[in-house]
């Protein structure tokens, strides 16, 4: 029987030891967090069979769940932390060769804590326990974002600082106003007494939690920070940022909202602010000439879609969007990755610039073929399957609202597969025929890319393999009294 | 008087995240407005502090005889703002090497100009 808290304890633990390492065997230091990940992902995908039939609910210190601090390892939790440890291990297989110039043990030791606090977000039953690993995950990712030391990175780190910190201070302020409300932290517990006060003062710390959360999943109004932080980061913290951390975000959000609060009439709301984010992230990107930025933006389009589908609040939707999560995880990060090492060979971000690489490095530009593809939604990548389920489900809500919003998102698509197409023909079809003879990414880059491609391919064209674990994560989040009973015992 | 004798630190710790949001949003200085996060996050940490707060109260953990749970401060705040101080300082400290880092490749500190990237 392996413990839940393992998947916390073991990466910060060796997070913190890493620059002990570094003072005897510097050498040795880029090794650890690819072992730590490879530890999470054994246990959480043996964890997965386990909880599929009933939660683990782990108690720390021995006391009974409402007096202690607890972990919740249902579906959506393992699930999340094996996502978080399957891509977090493909990229810090990247990193080996990509991170070479800075202070290399840092990058080391703040990417596994980045990846400690996402873990510890979505594993976690109590919500200030949830703010604290956010934090760690915010903090962690300030500072990633400004390790280059460029002029960039630094401008953009400090805009990520200082949104975050009063992001996360309208959170403290939400979870403040709830324990004066409910003397409790526990998720469950306040789940179970959320109906016992008045609405509106419960409206108020819902407000201030999800304002707070939305600073960091990028929901639209509170999204200025990503494009400059996404796009000047290192590539392989990209990925990372655009596949795993906003993605924590709207965990939260959601999480939150359906579990916590139980506030139906909010979805709407919720649901609106999904298609405009998905319209604002998607045009924007269209216009952008800077490859990073325009898939910094095309993630935004994407939480979007996400939040969209989340906010349907129905089987097949919570199970679509959870999908779509996935498969953006994994599209993103392929994306990022490629990206990472053209824009090394070309020497420059600019889209125009990377004419022809198709012939100079043929393995990376397929790649990147491939998650543009499956980002966009074509056959037989993830992308296709994930996004017929969000179409399937709005058109079974029959709600003419939401049928409105769908032909918004497609006209996101639209626009999304306009701007991907315009970059796979500069990559083929553009600059002069004669081979350069530049060189491919090397072997640590295409591994971890061609793991993505053969799962992009493998779902994409078998989606049974992943729809069950889904649904039954869907369902945990769509029943909050089970959620309850299964904490409260 | 009694609105505020019993609301007095409710309105001392909105007023405080109040101006930290104002400095935060007004001025163009980093340093002032790192400044500004400094005092949000007090206000904040005073703001959880008075929800478990009890006049006259003493600390749980003095439990002698005569003395009733009424009368004892509500200890969980106190642990999540020694967190959240904690928290905050590592957030502080952050800006500050940032603020640095800008200095030295900007030359200002003026938010207002340091303006290369936009959407």
């Amino acid at each position: 029987m392996v413990n839940p808290v393992l998947l916390i304890v073991v990466p910060l633990g060796l997070a913190f030891a890493i620059p002990l390492f570094a003072l005897f065997w510097r050498p040795a230091v880029k090794y650890i967090p690819p072992a730590a990940l490879v530890f999470n992902l054994v246990v959480s995908l043996l964890l997965l069979a386990k909880v599929l039939e009933n939660p683990l609910i782990v108690s720390i210190g021995g006391w009974r769940p409402p007096f202690s601090i607890n972990l919740v390892a249902g579906p959506v939790g393992v699930l999340f932390s094996a996502i978080i440890a399957l891509v977090g291990l493909l990229v810090s297989v990247y990193a080996l060769d990509y991170i070479k110039e800075g202070p290399t043990e840092k990058y080391h030791m703040l990417y596994l804590l980045l990846l400690t606090g996402a873990t510890g977000v979505v594993l976690t039953g109590d919500i200030f326990n949830l703010f604290v690993f956010f934090e760690i995950l915010c903090i962690s990712s300030y500072a990633l974002v400004a390790y280059l030391r460029e002029r960039s990175g630094i401008e953009s780190a400090v805009k990520y600082l200082i949104q975050g910190a009063v992001g996360s201070s309208l959170l403290l302020i939400g979870i403040g106003l709830l324990y004066g409300l409910f003397g409790t932290l526990n998720m469950a517990d306040i789940a179970q007494n959320i109906r016992t006060v008045s609405p509106i003062s419960v409206f108020v710390p819902m407000v201030l939690i999800v304002t707070g959360l939305g600073v960091e999943a990028a929901i639209f109004p509170l999204n200025a920070w990503l494009p400059d932080a996404h796009s000047s980061a290192p590539s392989s913290i990209s990925a990372i940022l655009s596949g795993i951390a906003i993605e924590v975000g709207i965990y939260a959000v959601v999480r939150v909202i359906f579990t916590i609060f139980g506030a139906q009439s909010f979805l709407l709301f919720l649901a609106l602010l999904g298609i405009l984010t998905l319209l604002v992230g998607e045009m924007c990107a269209f216009s952008q000439n800077n490859i990073k930025r325009m898939l910094a933006y095309s993630s935004i389009g994407q939480i979007g879609l996400i939040l969209f589908a989340l906010a349907l609040a129905t089987s097949y939707g919570v199970t679509g969007g959870l999908f779509q999560l996935v498969s953006h995880t994994l599209s993103k990060a392929l994306l990022f990755l490629a990206a990472g090492y053209m824009i090394y060979r070309a020497g420059s971000m600019e889209i125009s610039a990377l004419e022809g690489m198709g012939r100079k490095m043929p393995l990376t530009c397929l790649a990147f073929t491939i998650g543009a593809f499956s980002l966009v939604g074509l056959p037989p990548f993830i992308g296709f399957p994930s996004k017929f389920l969000i179409v399937r489900a709005v058109l079974a809500t029959k709600e003419i609202i939401f049928v409105t919003f769908l032909g918004l998102a497609l006209l996101g698509t639209v626009i999304e597969g306009a701007y991907f197409f315009r970059v796979v023909q500069v990559l083929y079809f553009k600059g002069e025929k004669n081979n350069l003879g530049s060189k491919e990414a090397p072997v640590t880059a295409l591994l971890p890319m061609f793991v993505i491609v053969a799962l992009i391919i493998v779902i994409g064209i078998y989606p049974k393999l992943v729809t069950d674990v889904l649904s039954s994560a869907a369902s945990e989040l769509l029943n909050r009294l089970d959620y309850i009973r299964n904490v409260l015992g | 008087m009694s609105f505020l004798n019993s609301y007095i630190y409710y309105i001392g710790s909105f007023g405080l995240i109040f101006i930290g949001l104002y400095v935060i949003l007004i001025k163009h200085n980093l340093i002032k407005v790192i400044v500004g996060l400094g005092i949000l996050d007090t206000g904040v940490n005073l703001f959880l502090i008075s929800v478990g707060y009890i006049t006259k109260g003493t600390a749980p953990i003095f439990s002698r005889p005569g003395i009733d749970s009424e009368y004892m401060v509500d200890p969980v705040p106190q642990a999540l703002v020694l967190t959240a101080i904690v928290i905050g300082v590592a957030v502080l400290a952050l800006a500050l090497s940032l603020a640095i880092r800008l200095y030295q490749h900007y030359g200002t500190l003026n938010l207002r100009k340091i303006r290369e990237q936009r959407w």
